[in-house]
């Protein structure tokens, strides 16, 4: 077996958080995990690619997943889900995107517009099984007063919905080791984007 | 966040490589760790910072890589084993004092942990390939594939550096340091702290005749290495045909996935030990093949050794491997996977092409989003300052540090950029050459590790225009992670020490200085004013806080930081904000599709710094009030 999650945003916004999230869960139900993320220049405001890899050791090894290959897509910033599409296809890739944007200073300085959500979707459909849309910073702002917990709450989503194969217990435990200080309001993001997704799952 | 890396024996934990080593010279007993860091290593560091105290050895960020590796030297000469860690670049800084200390020797182990960046992720300078150092100060060399490895081949290379008394070199790339995987935890050691320098003159007396004595004392050495640990280090994984694969580091990664994708079964050999190469090892697996392909990144060193060796033990070999994949840049699956259709001639599933043409219809028009200097930097605000001072004209010298973002549009303030310390050292011959206006840039951890001598030679040889050096203050190293250097007011243990001043050391070097607050844009220009019309060496310092910094002590403090707002009435839609400040939580954004666009401040990202209100022409920028406020 071999599951890969690429989860994609902006610097700053919390993407390597949810991927230490995601690895320790994976290693708690005793997967071999493997994954990479990519900071150092890229962190300042631009697009971070992290990778998220679990499965059998045999199956499991190169840090990164192959072009075309993800299992899964979250996308904590609209716009950067239409760049992971090199890392999807139609058969096989979930797309999950966070409504959200981070307008980069170079939609005004080029004058290259930043996308309407619909082109988003139009654009992402021919490489996408499925795409979700949810508006989880909005939501972690609304409920929890910071956007930034719209990650966890796009990490119950998938669960919820049946996603992400890895148990809620785990995803739970996961998330209290890896954010201690805010671990209060991350449990409830958690609890929040659960009972999102099991809505979506229960409306299909 | 929980600290896996000191969790307890038989754990299996998600470890990132550059963690994983640490584990592993924690199990080896280290007792002493020195490092500069340097991106992608600076996770070996941090992750020490963070630990020292608790697993009781001693851990420093020393002022640069040369000062880190020269202390290391002196525990592990006086009995304590140690460790220094570095990025490529970093290892060139501290190369000048590595070579003795290969002929000497050390008493306890001493691992030499360093970090290329194929592709350079992480640097703006070069591919630079170190594993030539290893035969040039003749080191050896391991190389780890995954975080596992990590920690077994740190925790080894202790155990052969004390074997054999010598220094040894654990390399890495950034998808070995930056890669998380499954480890599973042996037993930390209870380091030994406390050593003693013995007089030795056998051992450390390097001037000729007993100079040739200890290089061939080394010679010996790097013969026995090969002889007890070429089998035993490298692996061969049986397979079938006659086309076999040789691989070392994150290939051997590589490879694994693509044959499995491929359903392939050729022997592989995995080269841990990357020098010396061990001659049978290789020997042994190429002598009944019929064709080899070699995967490396960077340069053809494992290629080129297979060569040599092929001349004897198989001329008929047909050896691949950069005829086939770059030089430049890293590999990944879809690099290998092409490279083994060919020589198998095998067809994968997906034709990686015709997905790329797809993906870049699909990305047409798409924004850009490069990496930008953060909303609330101090840099931002001394950069606009500076420009309005000097103007397009002035020649702009770049350097190492965050402010290197100030390379890219609108600011375009880093004409060239070199390494550490680099920028003031090429303003001063291109002071004394031209007539031009030169501005050079340095950081202030930077300062510390590299700038000091260039400054005081403009105080020694001042002649010729000299350039204006400004100092980016911001108190941390912010490019790696914030780590303290000798004017932040702590060290690497987190004990407080009385900070050095810039403007004392700038002032003994022999310059003139003027400090200016990097958020007062007045007070920045009438700093700059003054000092363009000096002449001899002059340094402005301009200081401001790392913005990121400050908003984790407001949190911690329980404090908002203030937020600002653009006034829709007063705002006349200049685009100054966006188009010449450029700080990325301003926004330009159409509401309606070819309607007016409105210019507002995203609150999610604001830091607060208040420069935007002394840069807005029309005075349309003000904080948010908060309730109850006039």
């Amino acid at each position: 077996m071999k599951f890969d999650v690429m989860l994609t945003g902006v610097g700053g916004e919390g993407v390597l958080t949810t991927q230490v999230m995601i690895a320790r869960a994976a290693n708690i139900e005793g997967h071999y995990v493997r994954g990479v993320q990519l900071h150092g220049l890229a962190q300042r405001g631009g697009v971070i690619p992290t990778f998220v890899r679990f499965g059998s050791e045999k199956e499991v090894s190169s840090p990164g997943i192959m072009q075309a290959n993800a299992d899964l897509i979250l996308a904590f910033e609209a716009l950067e889900a239409v760049r992971a599409t090199y890392y999807a296809r139609k058969e096989k890739t979930t797309f999950v995107i966070n409504d959200y944007s981070l307008v980069p200073i170079y939609a005004s300085l080029f004058n290259i517009p930043y996308l309407t959500m619909s082109e988003i979707i139009r654009r992402i459909k021919p490489f996408a099984k499925r795409i979700h849309v949810f508006k989880v910073s909005d939501l972690g702002r609304e409920k929890l007063g910071n956007a930034i917990f719209g990650n966890t709450i796009l990490v119950g989503v998938v669960t919820g919905i049946g996603l992400l194969p890895l148990k809620e217990d785990s995803l739970l435990e996961a998330i209290k080791v890896t954010a201690p200080r805010e671990m209060e309001n991350n449990i409830k993001a958690f609890e929040l984007g659960l009972q999102l997704g099991r809505e979506k799952r229960s409306a299909r | 966040m929980k600290m896996d890396v000191l969790e307890e024996l038989g754990k299996k934990v998600v470890l990132l490589g550059n963690e994983a080593i640490v584990r592993g010279a924690l199990e080896a007993g280290v007792g002493f760790v020195a490092a500069y860091p340097g991106t992608p290593s600076s996770e070996v560091p941090m992750t020490f910072s963070r630990i020292a105290k608790k697993v009781g050895l001693y851990f420093e960020y020393s002022s640069n890589e040369k000062v880190a590796f020269e202390a290391a030297t002196g525990a592990a000469w006086s009995g304590v084993r140690a460790m220094t860690s570095q990025k490529h670049f970093g290892l060139n800084v501290a190369a000048d004092s590595i070579p003795p200390v290969a002929y000497t020797g050390v008493r306890a182990g001493f691992v030499v942990m360093v970090a290329d960046d194929p592709s350079a992720w992480s640097s703006a300078q070069t591919e630079q390939d170190t594993r030539y150092y290893a035969r040039m100060f003749k080191l050896p060399m391991l190389e780890p594939s995954n975080p596992q490895e990590c920690l077994d081949y740190t925790k080894l290379a202790f155990d052969l550096s004390e074997e054999f008394e010598i220094p040894v070199f654990l390399r890495t790339t950034t998808k070995i340091n930056h890669s998380i995987g499954t480890v599973r935890l042996g037993e930390i050691k209870k380091p030994k702290i406390r050593g003693r320098f013995q007089k030795d003159p056998d051992k450390y007396y390097n001037l000729k005749p007993h100079l040739q004595v200890l290089h061939e004392r080394l010679n010996e050495k790097l013969r026995q290495i090969e002889e007890k640990y070429g089998q035993k280090l490298n692996k061969v994984f049986p397979g079938e045909g006659k086309i076999g694969i040789i691989t070392s580091g994150v290939s051997f990664e590589y490879a694994k996935e693509a044959l499995l994708e491929l359903g392939l079964k050729p022997s592989i050999a995995k080269i841990v030990l990357t020098h010396p190469i061990s001659k049978s090892f290789v020997s042994n697996f190429i002598k009944d093949k019929e064709a080899v392909l070699v995967l490396e990144e960077l340069e053809p060193i494992l290629e080129n050794f297979v060569k040599q060796i092929a001349k004897e033990a198989n001329p008929n070999l047909v050896i691949h491997g950069k005829d086939l994949l770059p030089k430049s840049d890293e590999y990944n699956l879809e690099r290998v996977i092409p490279a083994l259709e060919k020589i198998f001639g095998k067809k994968f599933g997906i034709d990686f092409n015709d997905h790329k043409k797809k993906v870049d219809s699909a990305s047409k028009n798409l924004t850009p989003r490069k990496p930008i200097l953060c909303p609330g930097c101090p840099h931002r605000s001394t950069f606009y300052a500076v420009k309005k001072v000097f103007g397009d004209e002035a020649i702009y010298a770049g350097d190492i540090g965050c402010y290197i973002l100030g390379a890219l549009d609108p600011i375009n303030m880093q004409d060239f950029v070199v390494s550490m310390g680099a920028g003031i050292g090429v303003s001063h011959g291109i002071g004394i050459v031209s007539d031009q206006d030169v501005v050079a840039f340095v950081g202030d951890s930077t300062f510390f590790h590299a700038a000091m001598p260039a400054i005081l030679n403009y105080r020694f040889n001042n002649a010729g225009k000299t350039p204006l050096v400004v100092v980016l203050d911001n108190a941390i190293t912010a490019m790696t992670g914030h780590q303290p250097h000798p004017g932040s007011g702590f060290t690497g243990m987190g004990e407080k020490v009385e900070p050095v001043k810039i403007e004392d050391v700038v002032k003994a070097l022999g310059a003139q200085v003027k400090v200016s607050n990097a958020f007062s844009q007045k007070q920045l220009i009438q700093a700059l004013q003054d000092l363009k019309s000096i002449k001899g060496p002059k340094v402005l310092i301009s200081r401001g806080g790392c913005r990121l910094l400050t908003r984790r002590q407001f949190h911690a403090k329980g404090l908002a930081i203030p937020t600002f707002q653009i006034d829709q009435e007063k705002c006349t839609k200049c685009g100054i904000c966006t188009n010449d400040f450029a700080c990325p939580a301003i926004v330009k954004a159409t509401v309606e599709p070819g309607g007016e666009p409105v210019y507002s401040i995203n609150p999610d990202i604001c830091l607060g710094c208040a420069v935007c209100v002394q840069i807005c022409p029309e005075g349309a920028i003000h904080a948010v009030k908060k309730e109850g406020e006039k």
